[in-house]
């Protein structure tokens, strides 16, 4: 390798610095008192009480899952803080005025500007820090479409009635072991609702802090999209770095009724561990759509780039005739790190159709799988799935896995399902070369050209950054 | 060592009914009197069956809870009281259906896994090579074959264990150096229902020693009268086959199964390829109300060929399940799997391919395909093609298809004058002679082309 290429390698994780504030944390340790406690704090109606017990002592009688092609060391669920929020906000803000400006900085310095004159024009932003909701902007311009876009603490002071109607009825509270503990704990997250047949006017965006070393994050994000409408949401995630693991167990729900579209894309970058793979974040996340009313579309698109160990599912219910579900993903491991992502696409109603598009990129000592469902259901008929998922290997130490599940229960159901690996060559590293560019211009080229299918699905603002943090990520991996 | 021993074992085996059942009489009636112990196997032997019902005992019966078991129920297994198959004979008109003419004086048969020599003839084969039981091989080489016995099935699933533990017989091919038999050899398995539940257990061995060449069909039928697919009374027949390809040797393997219409198979076949070998597979499932394959192949040297075609057809109520893996260990290995399905009724066929490819198998060349067809509404698929890299320098790829007859294809046949009958048949033969065209044996291809057409009848 290079002199230039291990410089760029070892190109430091920029968003690993820390925010020194005064927080009013829980003490370590889950119990239902815990639960009563972070239900309490968040002044919550009675029934979430109820929802967050109800998931807690599921969860109890679960145990963690072992399937996942990831090795990592027991979490001991009693050392962990489940509850931290800055002292100052846990009153109401009314204004950006208000909020401690060490925050402001903090997201200044993470390349979200939250302050009227230098946000973006046509993206509103939810940032969420630790265990709480900082500010949303643009909130005056959405109510004024009927959009809410908010945190959901916000949502279940002033909305009650729309949570209670939506809230896991996608994602159960005993789904599984993470979702369960979520369901319990979990702190904040965003809740967007678009009302009969409104286009939402901007793109709508959260973007995730964890900040204390022994919090774990436990955000639920919920989306109701009524008939007619449609919402484009982008979620970008960092984290300080530490020598411990940290634990987030997110819970995504979307819920689309008829002619209804949401579009959901992920920048993934938590803090990954260092190259020994000390420390990093485990981003243990359910996420999952369901197109309840037909001609029903949700799409996801994710760019895994971060976490020490990544097991995340988006998955597609398509209960609706003619809805459609999409998953386009790139998930890129270096190091020591390990992804083990993919997507459920279930069809449930009549001409179904769902896409899969992967592409994994492995480097370093890192592993990398894809592990997919498509299910038909017996009265899915003329149902549709095209599944690709194409692999990169950087290196002999890395390791791509594939393990697609397809089971099909009717008849008139068809299923595609195509895989490859495939590596850099040094002829096309050769030709590059011979026309004057580097090699690592020239890597950064060749994986983004394999990536293009996702890229293309993005925003564009989010697809240009994303498209530089693989590049950043990757090069001088080959050498 | 004595019986006592393996009682002893047994007696650990609390959680495991089907085994509390039937391995005591199993492993009691196995070493009475039994001709497989001569005077180079009988100490040995003794040792494989010991430590088989040791591992069966601490391992637990599979559930669906299983990751290799998901999707395939064998509690039956559990609820049902299996007896130990009696050693037995069948009438010779039994065996006609099963029989090939290009074998006729290349055959061994064996009736609920113990030999019937009545039956067998191998007349037609060269020197250089043995095929018959273990009972009948040389001293000298009934001691070698500790060597080969079990090395493979220890290292597999519970019921390869529970083979080892209640082995009665033991089919042997085995093949001199730079001996090349062009001959087909015929082993066949006829299993022979009772009027209760009873479990038999087959086992053969297959070594090619270095240079050598061989063709192996491997068969498992039911004694019925007529076509095996008739209902009997339930019974479950426990397999194992290990393969040896030694150096620069070639083994074409064919392996049938049809199973009497209420018969359970679990089978595992073990396959080990050292350097330069090539081992081309072609497997039929179609018999059998519950059918599992395993099929386990490491290639153990660099440039190894491996070829892997397979056909399930199941209707009515079946569940076949089929997994493979592939461990590929050293550079410039070669795998090309094609497996294809044809469901009709409500049946279930199951599909499982991994292709492992490690740090130092460089160079390697894999593809795995599998295709299903579905005939009819009920009819269920469930597919997982795996593939595990950390090779880089690789070429590999895997797909999966499902769908039915194309409509398109049928109005293009339809447009050239035939009736649709015809036409949704011409594209289901034509689907399972892809695979079916591989089997070099004239009066066995045949056969089977005769028996997907009789099964697609509506």
């Amino acid at each position: 390798m290079s002199a230039t290429v291990k410089t760029l390698v070892n190109q430091p994780y920029k968003y690993g610095f820390v925010t020194d504030i005064e927080t009013d944390s829980i003490p370590r340790g889950l119990s239902e008192d815990v639960v009563r406690l972070i239900s309490a704090k968040k002044n919550e109606p009675e029934f979430m009480l109820e929802f967050r017990l109800k998931a807690y002592r599921h969860w109890l009688k679960m145990t963690e899952p072992e399937w996942a092609h990831v090795n990592y060391p027991a979490i001991d669920y009693q050392n962990i803080v489940y509850y931290s929020a800055p002292t100052k906000e846990t009153k109401k803000v009314e204004s950006l005025d208000d909020i401690d400006p060490a925050l402001l900085e903090t997201f200044e310095k993470l390349g979200i500007p939250l302050s009227e004159q230098k946000r973006l024009s046509n993206v509103a932003v939810d940032a969420i820090f630790d265990s709480v909701s900082i500010a949303t902007t643009f909130k005056k311009d959405l109510a004024k479409h009927g959009v809410i876009f908010c945190s959901i603490s916000e949502a279940l002071q002033d909305h009650p009635e729309l949570i209670q109607k939506y809230l896991g009825t996608v994602v159960p509270t005993a789904d599984n072991f993470f979702a369960a503990l979520n369901a319990a704990v979990f702190s904040d997250g965003s809740f967007v609702f678009i009302p009969k047949g409104v286009k939402c006017p901007m793109e709508l965006s959260t973007y995730f802090r964890i900040n204390n070393g022994d919090t774990g994050q436990f955000e639920r994000t919920l989306i109701v999209a009524e008939e007619g409408a449609s919402v484009s949401y982008l979620e970008g995630c960092t984290a300080p770095m530490f020598d411990t693991n940290q634990l987030h167990a997110a819970v995504v729900e979307l819920v689309a009724l008829d002619n209804a579209d949401i579009k959901y894309s992920t920048v993934q970058n938590w803090f990954a561990g260092d190259e020994n793979g000390k420390g990093g974040i485990y981003n243990f996340v359910t996420k999952r759509g369901l197109c309840k009313g037909v001609n029903s579309k949700i799409s996801w698109t994710q760019v895994e780039t971060g976490s020490a160990i990544t097991w995340k599912y988006p998955s597609c219910v398509l209960l609706g005739d003619n809805s459609v579900g999409e998953f386009y993903s790139i998930a890129l491991t270096n190091n020591m790190q390990q992804a083990d992502t993919g997507t459920k696409m279930i069809h449930i109603g009549k001409n179904t159709r769902s896409t899969i598009i992967s592409k994994g990129i492995s480097a370093g000592k890192s592993k990398n799988s894809y592990r997919g469902l498509v299910k038909m259901n017996p009265k899915a008929d003329g149902a549709r799935n095209y599944s690709q998922c194409d692999s990169m290997l950087l290196g002999d130490t890395a390791e791509a896995n594939t393990f697609p599940y397809i089971q099909v229960d009717n008849q008139n159901a068809k299923v595609e399902h195509e895989a490859s690996t495939a590596k850099i060559g040094e002829e096309q590293l050769f030709y590059f070369a011979q026309r004057g560019i580097s090699e690592e211009d020239a890597i950064s080229m060749l994986v983004s050209g394999f990536c293009k299918d996702v890229l293309s699905e993005l925003p564009m603002e989010f697809a240009a950054e994303a498209d530089k943090l693989l590049s950043l990520k990757l090069e001088g991996a080959v050498g | 060592m004595s019986i006592t021993a393996s009682e002893q074992a047994i007696a650990a085996m609390d959680n495991i009914t089907m085994l509390d059942l039937s391995l005591a009489p199993l492993l009691r009636l196995a070493e009475e009197g039994n001709p497989v112990f001569n005077a180079g196997s009988a100490g040995w032997l003794r040792e494989v069956r010991i430590q088989g019902a040791y591992r069966v005992s601490h391992r637990a019966f599979p559930t669906r809870k299983d990751e290799d078991w998901r999707v395939t129920d064998v509690s039956v297994l559990r609820k049902t009281h299996f007896r130990q198959a009696a050693q037995t004979s069948i009438q010779s008109h039994e065996l006609d259906v099963f029989a090939l003419e290009e074998t006729a004086a290349s055959r061994i048969v064996f009736v609920n896994g113990i030999y019937a020599p009545e039956f067998s003839d191998t007349s037609a084969l060269p020197k250089g090579l043995y095929v018959g039981n273990l009972a009948g091989l040389s001293a000298e080489c009934a001691a070698d074959l500790v060597n080969y016995l079990s090395q493979q099935s220890r290292n597999l699933d519970v019921f390869a264990s529970l083979n080892d533990a209640g082995v009665r017989d033991v089919a042997v091919i085995w093949a001199d150096k730079n001996v090349v038999v062009d001959q087909p050899i015929h082993i066949l398995f006829i299993g022979k229902p009772e009027d209760q539940p009873v479990a038999m257990q087959s086992r053969c061995v297959a070594i090619a020693e270095s240079g050598s060449s061989l063709n192996l069909v491997e068969y498992y039928g039911a004694a019925t009268q007529g076509c095996s697919d008739h209902d009997q009374q339930l019974y479950f027949n426990n397999t194992v086959t290990e393969v040896w390809v030694k150096a620069n040797a070639q083994i074409n393997h064919v392996r049938i199964q049809r199973e009497g219409g209420s018969g359970i198979q679990i089978g595992n076949t073990a396959i080990a390829q050292a350097q330069d070998s090539r081992y081309h597979l072609t497997e039929v499932n179609m018999g059998a109300q519950l059918s599992r394959h395993t099929l386990t192949l490491n290639q153990n040297g660099a440039q190894t060929e491996t070829i892997l075609k397979g056909l399930t057809m199941v209707g009515g109520e079946q569940t076949s399940d089929t997994h493979t893996a592939v461990n590929l260990q050293h550079p410039h290995g070669t795998v090309d799997q094609l497996h294809k399905c044809i469901v009709d009724g409500s049946a279930r066929s199951i599909f499982n391919g991994k292709v492992d490819v490690p740090q130092n198998a460089q160079m390697t060349n894999a593809a795995q395909l599998n295709r299903n067809l579905l005939l009819s509404p009920k009819a269920r698929v469930d597919t997982k093609p795996e593939l595990q890299i950390t090779a880089d320098n690789v070429k590999c790829t895997h797909g999966a298809t499902v769908s039915q007859l194309e409509d398109d294809e049928i109005f293009y046949l339809r447009s050239r004058g035939l009736n649709e009958y015809d036409a949704r048949h011409l594209l289901i033969d034509a689907f399972a002679a892809e695979i079916l065209n591989t089997i070099a044996i004239p009066s066995l291809n045949t056969g089977l082309v005769n028996c997907v057409a009789c099964r697609t009848i509506d």
